[in-house]
């Protein structure tokens, strides 16, 4: 008869237990749907590293296949491959990161359409990215242009490779722009002798060819293939460093050796899943408490309301047990329910989503959410709170006796708590001030549940809206404060300086380079790193740590960024030791300066002083204000990037994250709400039998509802004033610890943001609050004073 | 004739429960004079709470006439039953019905926010005998002195009427006898007091009796030698 007696009593109030339902669901949609969305990231990339023999170790140099040979001994290692990798462009500019193979065991495709790798076939395989962007299909032929030559190739496959998920031009990029580039493989054996010919005779200074064939009579071009790196795949991971090690010390031509997790797109994906991780632990973190919140005071109103007649069932002679059994049963069926339906709707619904949008973002095949165990303890500890929560409301009713059981509980004052109420500047306030204060004080848990749920509230919308914020500030920073140019050129390396002349006498003098280095610290242990070089003047500044634009760097010494520096525990004066890639010599530098780069945690310094310590400066960009818009193609310019493009790039990512900024926006009001309209109930339930009181009494509804509104308006401003800044907390935190190593970001929020928030938040609050104040009007009050009675 | 200051002229109340329609009054008429001590008495049921929630403007008639003074409150609307509340009715519960976050000061100083016409709340209070309790919280009294925090309220806008439910059925005999003397005692500053009650021995000091049963009014009977209440044997 008890069961039938739930079921007819969540059927009568099936607004409050829809909202447990909803606040349950949406708490365990959020965590279960964020992590089946980190989860199925993690998963999806190791199920494709495996399966597809991600290399462990990339050897950079000038490489060959006696150096392949001599790894391939070495112990440890599995198998090696030499792959040579330049930059290439198409018919319409469009740049390609050509990479020639012999083998494909390493980093092997995943064809999506068309063939698997072939040493002897004549084609080529694309980026699939690269392929939709620019409708290219298996059988098309493509024209690829590189060191002067032109090949017209068949396409044979449309690929994704495990090394390829991220791939940016230029490292001022940040969003991969498919379109205007991609990734490509061709077979070594397309290489011609003639292109290996030219090549070694450059090198060799042999203008004549006659000259060559003379001194070369058996000549065989395959075995001057500049390869420029070899993959190395490693037996056990846990000996890596023994390989790498061995490498260094065997193989001459080695430059630098690079674990897999220093390699971009690996490291950009893995920080993408170590950024989501922060998100998990955060948002529904603060989803499920907040959620918990509101699942707390709602339960606690049903509980209540059913006061008389838990009074009626103990009189009835049922046991206390029984009846508490029969009140954790509402919430626990309830619970279960939504928490079933949570985990379904967060796998397939969120989970799906944003798997769906990272694999936009990256290329990588079959990606899928994957359903974390947590998720499902999550939810069973959410029951087992749902449970106590009713098991504790109901106790506390259980406690009392039948009698005074079977009537309204009116809420109890301690005097001593309220004396203070009676002093100094209290006695000033206005009847309904003083009013709402006692009322305040009496009910403080009430009071710090709403403030809790109010500024979890708050304090998502800064959030949200402050990391867009943040993340225009940094566009801003990056590209007009610290970039302060129209055009980058990359240019080609190893030019002539004639031929270096020319660029400058065309487009200025204003150029950088970026030099690849191992810093040495006291310990011995040595860490890859780079040094940015410059030669721009004011087209590439420097700021301090207050987004401050810096003088000209001094020529004595070194700067490192901020960030790299606390890292390092760096300080003005220190000096470090560093040696280019593939020169042992080893430099000891100055740090006379610190500066921030948003997206770099590096060294710096100036021409003059890399020229002062005896190394020769070759410029890999030039830097120019001119209108290249219309030039395609520049001599001896690998890429021209315009300043708009890479900022417009950034739009890209921009759209992706405010698409969950809204989702983010969207719950903090409903779970916010939920919980106002659920205190503002509790509360005035208590209140209503006073209401009733001050209505007989003559005061007009108007101002009762003002009494009302008055108190949530309090606890909205309090929430409110104590949401901000923890909103920025939030959100600098999360930028700090949830970013990639590299970068440097913290939270850069607008008035605006404080004030859209502020407004937000309190019109969410007041606005529930006038919905609610309307059951003034509908004050009984002959039945609510007798009620009372 | 001379006009009655209360006048009731055929009132009916209507309720509607489970589609089922309930006479709580069936035409009610009945006069009372200004400065009455009434006591309205009848069984439970009887339909003697409705009427004086109509007299206090707390609810509506479903038909005919209330005349306080010259004014026909069930031709009001709800803003002018609640200038009405304000201004001329005094309410007083068996439950109290104080507010409990208010001191005993706060309570009776209450009306000041809704009539202009109040009295000096010390003076209220000190003729209930609460002065040096004013400024205790309503859970510090007892509850006679509770009621009487309630009388103080009630009579701090210096009402025309004085409506009482119950007033003594949560007190015991010797202070339900203080608490009916300070009713009785505003019936001698010229305001109407009205107790709704079961309690058939205050009949004896009232100046009127209305027995009340099945909505209607059985009997309505002035006493012309109204005791003292120290000579009732409670």
């Amino acid at each position: 008869m008890l069961k039938r007696k739930m079921f007819r009593d969540i059927r009568n109030n099936l607004s409050q237990f829809i909202t447990i339902f909803l606040m349950v669901m949406i708490g365990i949609m959020a965590y279960s749907g964020i992590k089946a969305y980190m989860g199925g990231m993690a998963k999806t990339a190791d199920k494709f590293y495996s399966e597809n023999n991600l290399f462990d170790l990339n050897v950079m140099g000038l490489l060959n296949h006696d150096d392949l040979k001599s790894i391939k001994k070495m112990d440890n290692v599995n198998d090696a491959e030499l792959k040579l990798s330049v930059s290439a462009t198409t018919d319409n500019e469009k740049i390609l990161l050509l990479n020639f193979i012999e083998s494909n065991n390493i980093s092997k495709f995943y064809v999506i359409d068309g063939e698997g790798f072939d040493f002897n076939k004549s084609g080529i395989w694309l980026d699939n990215f690269y392929c939709e962007k620019n409708n290219i299909n298996v059988g098309d032929t493509v024209l690829v242009k590189y060191d002067g030559m032109e090949l017209h190739e068949e396409v044979l496959g449309r690929i994704n490779v495990p090394d390829h998920l991220y791939d940016v031009s230029d490292s001022s990029e940040l969003y991969p722009d498919r379109e205007k580039f991609g990734f490509a493989y061709m077979s070594t054996n397309e290489i011609t002798e003639d292109y290996i010919k030219s090549l070694v005779m450059r090198e060799s200074n042999i203008k004549d060819e006659k000259v060559f064939d003379m001194a070369m009579p058996d000549f065989d071009y395959k075995k001057y293939i500049p390869f420029s790196s070899i993959m190395v795949d490693v037996k056990d991971n846990n000996y890596r460093d023994n390989v790498k090690n061995n490498i260094e010390d065997n193989v001459k031509n080695a430059k630098a050796i690079i674990n897999v997790e220093d390699m971009s797109s690996y490291a950009a994906y893995q920080g993408e899943i170590d950024e989501g991780k922060t998100y998990v632990g955060v948002f529904s973190g603060i989803f499920l408490f907040i959620a918990m919140l509101s699942v707390i005071t709602t339960m606690t109103r049903v509980v209540k309301n059913q006061r008389t007649q838990i009074g009626t069932l103990k009189a009835l002679g049922f046991s206390n047990n029984r009846i508490l059994f029969h009140y954790i049963g509402y919430g626990f069926w309830i619970s279960v329910f939504a928490c079933v339906v949570g985990l379904l709707l967060g796998y397939y619904g969120i989970g799906n989503i944003f798997i769906g949008t990272e694999m936009v973002f990256f290329e990588i095949p079959n990606g899928a959410p994957f359903m974390d165990i947590s998720s499902y303890y999550v939810s069973l500890i959410v029951v087992f709170i749902v449970g106590v929560i009713t098991y504790i409301t109901g106790r506390s009713i259980l406690r009392e006796n039948p009698a005074e059981t079977l009537r309204n509980k009116i809420p109890s004052v301690k005097g001593r708590t309220l004396n203070i109420t009676k002093k100094g500047f209290f006695k000033k306030l206005s009847f309904e001030s003083i009013w709402n204060v006692r009322d305040i004080l009496r009910n403080k848990m009430r009071t710090i549940m709403g403030v809790a749920g109010i500024l979890g509230c708050c304090m998502l919308i800064v959030c949200a809206l402050g990391m867009l914020d943040s993340m225009n500030f940094f566009v801003k920073l990056q590209f007009e404060d610290l970039y302060n140019f129209d055009y980058k050129l990359s240019i080609k390396e190893n030019l002539s300086d004639k031929e270096l002349q020319v660029l400058y006498d065309k487009y200025g003098s204003y150029s950088s380079e970026s030099i690849g280095i191992e810093i040495k610290d006291s310990d011995g242990k040595r860490e890859s790193n780079n040094i940015f070089v410059t030669d721009a003047s004011d087209y590439v500044r420097f700021v301090d740590n207050k987004n401050r634009i810096k003088e000209k760097p001094n020529d004595n010494g070194v700067y490192v960024t901020y960030k790299l520096a606390s890292n390092k525990g760096y300080k003005i004066g220190d000096k470090i030791e560093w040696h280019i890639y593939g020169d042992n010599k080893y430099y000891t530098s100055e740090i006379i300066g610190f500066n921030k780069d948003p997206q770099n945690q590096n060294v710096s310094m100036t021409r003059e002083y890399l020229e002062s310590l005896g190394i020769d400066y070759k410029p890999d960009s030039i830097y120019t204000n001119m209108d290249l818009s219309s030039v395609k193609e520049i001599n001896n310019v690998v890429a021209i990037q315009n300043i708009d493009n890479l900022k417009e790039g950034m739009n890209g990512m921009l759209s992706m994250m405010k698409t969950m900024l809204v989702l983010i926006i969207g719950i903090a009001v409903l779970l916010g709400a939920i919980i106002i309209y659920n205190l503002g109930i509790l509360s005035y339930s208590e209140k209503q039998y006073q209401f009733a009181t001050l209505k007989v009494l003559g005061f007009e509804d108007k101002k009762i509802r003002k009494i009302f509104i008055k108190q949530n308006n309090w606890i909205s401003v309090i929430s409110i004033i104590f949401g901000l800044p923890l909103g920025f907390y939030l959100t600098d935190w999360l930028f700090k610890t949830a970013i990639e190593e590299h970068y440097d970001f913290g939270a850069f929020i607008t008035l605006r943001t404080y004030i859209i928030a502020s407004i937000g938040t309190f019109a969410v609050s007041y606005l529930v609050s006038k919905f609610l104040a309307r059951k003034v009007k509908k004050i009984d009050m002959v039945s609510s004073l007798k009620g009372n009675e | 004739m001379e006009k009655s200051f209360i006048e009731l002229k055929n009132v009916k109340k209507i309720y509607e429960v489970g589609g089922q329609k309930y006479n709580a009054l069936d035409g009610i008429d009945l006069s009372i004079n200004q400065g009455e001590f009434v006591v309205i008495l009848g069984p439970s049921g009887a339909g003697k709470s409705t009427l004086l929630n109509l007299l206090g403007g707390m609810d509506k008639a479903t038909s005919g006439n209330i005349f306080i003074g010259d004014n026909d409150i069930s031709k009001y609307n709800d803003k002018e039953l609640t200038r009405y509340r304000a201004n001329e009715v005094g309410f007083i519960f068996q439950f109290y019905n104080i507010m409990p976050t208010l001191t005993v000061d706060e309570n009776v100083n209450l009306i000041k926010d809704v009539t202009n016409t109040s009295k000096n709340s010390s003076e209220v209070l000190k003729s209930v005998g609460l002065l040096k309790h004013a400024g205790k919280f309503p859970q510090e009294l007892s509850g006679g002195e509770q009621q009487r925090v309630s009388i103080a309220r009630a009579i701090m806008k210096n009402p025309k009427v004085l409506l009482c439910d119950e007033p003594t059925g949560a007190l015991d005999s010797k202070t339900g006898v203080e608490v009916l003397k300070l009713l009785r005692k505003q019936s001698d500053y010229d305001t109407t007091v009205i107790i709704v009650t079961h309690n058939a021995l205050i009949a004896d000091i009232a100046d009127r009796v209305i027995n009340i049963k099945n909505g209607k009014v059985e009997s309505n009977i002035l006493n012309n030698h109204p005791k003292n209440i120290d000579e009732v044997k409670w």
